[in-house]
């Protein structure tokens, strides 16, 4: 059958009624555009904010859980079923975070294909002080280089170099917003104060600033020998291993091998971040909610201008009807109404949704929250714009056939009559 | 004489507002190359006896036969082809596509029969139109058009699937004296030239005695016939 005489039709309908087109083309596009740019900000910053804690925590990170606390001996001179035990203010057992062969754990690590990078380190709680200035941080004892393999701490140096810490005696990288708190430039001295009374002269040789908040206004960076000194332990001494990995998705399986086989907890960075990863899951919901709603709401201005048009072409379908169009004709002439305007509003609205994000991505926000960044970082995926299009062309197809089917049903006999 | 459409003991009824007998046991040959006229005063049944012959009306009772084939029995997609390929229709009102040229209207019905490439067709509506005259207004959108003009255009589109029949109700019905005039000759033209088969309805003497034919319709029956 030749599809011809329908377009004809289905092109002079659309271009005849100019304004009504433009109408519910400009529905169709709006809700595309909001898609595409709240889509691209929202994952965007999602992902940049999961590749900054990729990038700055360990896909693996196992340590002693100090805060395990051991149940009441009470409770092995009585049957907990048929005697009541209230212990209150139960205290934490003297006993150090202290890895055990934490060294050997570190080479065996190392001997995994899967992994890429091992860090073995130690931290502690400190004083930071610069004149009157003092301010507490935590002090990370890393091995500077196995570190930077891990976490590429060099591309995050504002000032001074990561090669530093190995080559001055007792030095020390502070984080920008540490550094700035204190008031300390590079190669400056400053004291550091551990909660042992410990203290250590430390010479400012890096600043760092990684984008997380949190982490550039407390850590520091200081070498193991260093910080085992400041906090008063032998050279054996380490708190915590972290592990960066070749495939970031095998994290969660190696991380339950290395706690059974190592005895320590072993946490992967998703469970470390968990928080935050709900936080997304209920911004997306929220997204994806909103998009739904602005495309049910053109869904609905499509199916009224068509109904409405429907109704001023009924002498036209029974027109098209007595000179032999079929009721699957008369279907389609409206059904590709619907669609042309459901794909040239949508690809509008997806160009219009582009450059919205375009020009964001291009202005400074210096946005200062729990990760802070110049620019608004805009996830540009392809495949928002498909999905974008495809939901508007589903929406507007839906919206399309029911009136579509109703024009389809007009017998030609009842117009022809009431005239 | 070849039959083209032959109805027996054709029967219609309204329901609403009341239930009403329309048409009563009509028995109706019309031949091949006849311009047949009904008529009769008005709430007689002949535009219902015209909608039920011409496929538009299947709500009868009695057969219908067109070309031997009882018009009932079709389903709607082969119904829609035997108006496209077999079938013209002319109203009163001149039920064209408003927002199409005079040409389009035209070329409509062939487009969907699509026998001829585009622009062969479009030579042969563009012949139609010189046929009835408004060759002139080919690229007119039908809304600047007069009310002649109009009609014209809906007879061009009637013709251009070279149809068994011509179905025209009241063709001449909103049109002054003198178009009204133009627009009669040209069917009558029709049928003389070209032996085009037409069956009118129409009130109007002066018209209908010009016809082959006169089916005298009065309250549903068919009360005089001459047989041609």
């Amino acid at each position: 059958m030749n599809r011809f005489p329908i377009l004809k039709i289905v092109l002079t309908h659309l271009t005849s009624r100019k304004r009504q087109t433009i109408v519910s083309m400009l529905g169709v596009t709006f809700g595309i555009t909001v898609f595409i740019f709240q889509a691209g900000v929202i994952t965007g910053l999602q992902d940049f904010f999961i590749e900054k804690t990729i990038n700055s925590t360990a896909h693996i990170h196992i340590y002693q859980d100090k805060n395990q606390k051991s149940p009441p001996v009470l409770l092995d001179v009585y049957d907990a079923d048929k005697t009541w035990i209230s212990v209150p203010n139960i205290k934490s057992k003297e006993e150090l975070p202290k890895l055990k062969r934490g060294l050997q754990i570190v080479e065996i690590l190392e001997s995994y294909p899967e992994v890429t990078g091992v860090s073995p380190s130690l931290s502690t709680q400190a004083i930071l002080k610069l004149g009157v200035a003092d301010i507490s941080g935590i002090i990370n004892g890393v091995n500077v280089r196995k570190e930077n393999r891990l976490f590429d701490l060099e591309q995050d140096m504002v000032s001074g170099s990561i090669i530093r810490l190995e080559t001055v005696n007792n030095g020390i990288i502070l984080g920008s917003g540490l550094a700035e708190s204190l008031g300390a430039i590079l190669n400056d001295n400053i004291t550091v104060v551990s909660p042992g009374g410990v203290a250590l002269q430390m010479k400012v040789v890096g600043i760092l600033d990684t984008g997380l908040r949190d982490l550039d206004n407390n850590r520091a960076y200081s070498s193991i020998r260093n910080t085992q000194k400041l906090m008063n332990v032998t050279g054996s001494y380490i708190t915590d291993i972290k592990i960066k990995l070749e495939n970031v998705e095998r994290s969660g399986t190696l991380a339950r091998e290395f706690q059974s086989r190592f005895g320590y907890t072993a946490e992967d960075w998703k469970e470390a971040n968990e928080g935050i990863f709900s936080v997304f899951r209920i911004q997306n919901i929220v997204t994806y909610l909103v998009i739904i709603s602005i495309l049910l709401v053109s869904g609905f201005g499509i199916f009224n201008i068509l109904s409405m048009m429907i109704y001023e072409k009924m002498n036209d379908i029974a027109i098209l009807k007595s000179i032999g169009y079929t009721d699957v004709d008369i279907r389609n002439v409206f059904l590709l109404e619907a669609l042309i305007i459901g794909f040239i509003g949508g690809l509008i609205g997806l160009l219009i949704g582009f450059v919205f994000s375009w020009i964001t991505s291009i202005i400074p926000t210096n946005i200062e929250g729990f990760v802070s960044s110049e620019y608004l970082n805009i996830n540009f995926d392809p495949a928002f714009y498909l999905l974008a299009l495809v939901f508007g062309l589903v929406a507007t197809g839906i919206a399309g056939y029911l009136p579509a089917k109703k024009a389809s049903k007009i017998d030609p006999i009842n117009i022809i009559r009431s005239q | 004489m070849k039959k083209v459409i032959e109805a027996k003991h054709l029967n219609k009824y309204f329901y609403k507002p009341v239930e009403f007998h329309v048409l009563k046991d009509i028995d109706l040959s019309i031949y091949s190359g006849e311009f047949a006229a009904i008529v009769g005063p008005s709430g007689s049944g002949k535009s219902t006896l015209l909608y039920a012959l011409s496929s538009l009306d299947r709500e009868y009772e009695g057969e219908v036969l067109f070309n031997d084939v009882e018009l009932k029995t079709l389903t709607n997609q082969k119904l829609a082809y035997l108006r496209n390929r077999s079938i013209g229709f002319i109203f009163q009102f001149h039920y064209l596509l408003a927002d199409f040229t005079a040409l389009d209207n035209v070329m409509l019905p062939g487009l969907k029969l699509g026998e001829l490439p585009p622009e062969e067709l479009k030579e042969k509506a563009m012949q139609k139109l010189d046929l009835l005259g408004i060759a002139d207004q080919a690229m007119k959108k039908v809304n600047r058009l007069s009310g002649g003009q109009q009609q014209r255009v809906s007879i061009a589109r009637a013709l251009i699937n070279e149809p068994r029949i011509i179905f025209c109700d009241e063709p001449t019905g909103n049109l002054d004296s003198k178009n009204a005039m133009v627009v009669f000759d040209m069917l009558k033209n029709l049928t003389r030239e070209y032996d085009q088969t037409i069956l009118m309805v129409t009130h109007d003497d002066s018209f209908s005695s010009k016809t082959d034919r006169q089916i005298q319709l009065l309250d549903g029956k068919i009360i005089d016939r001459e047989t041609p």
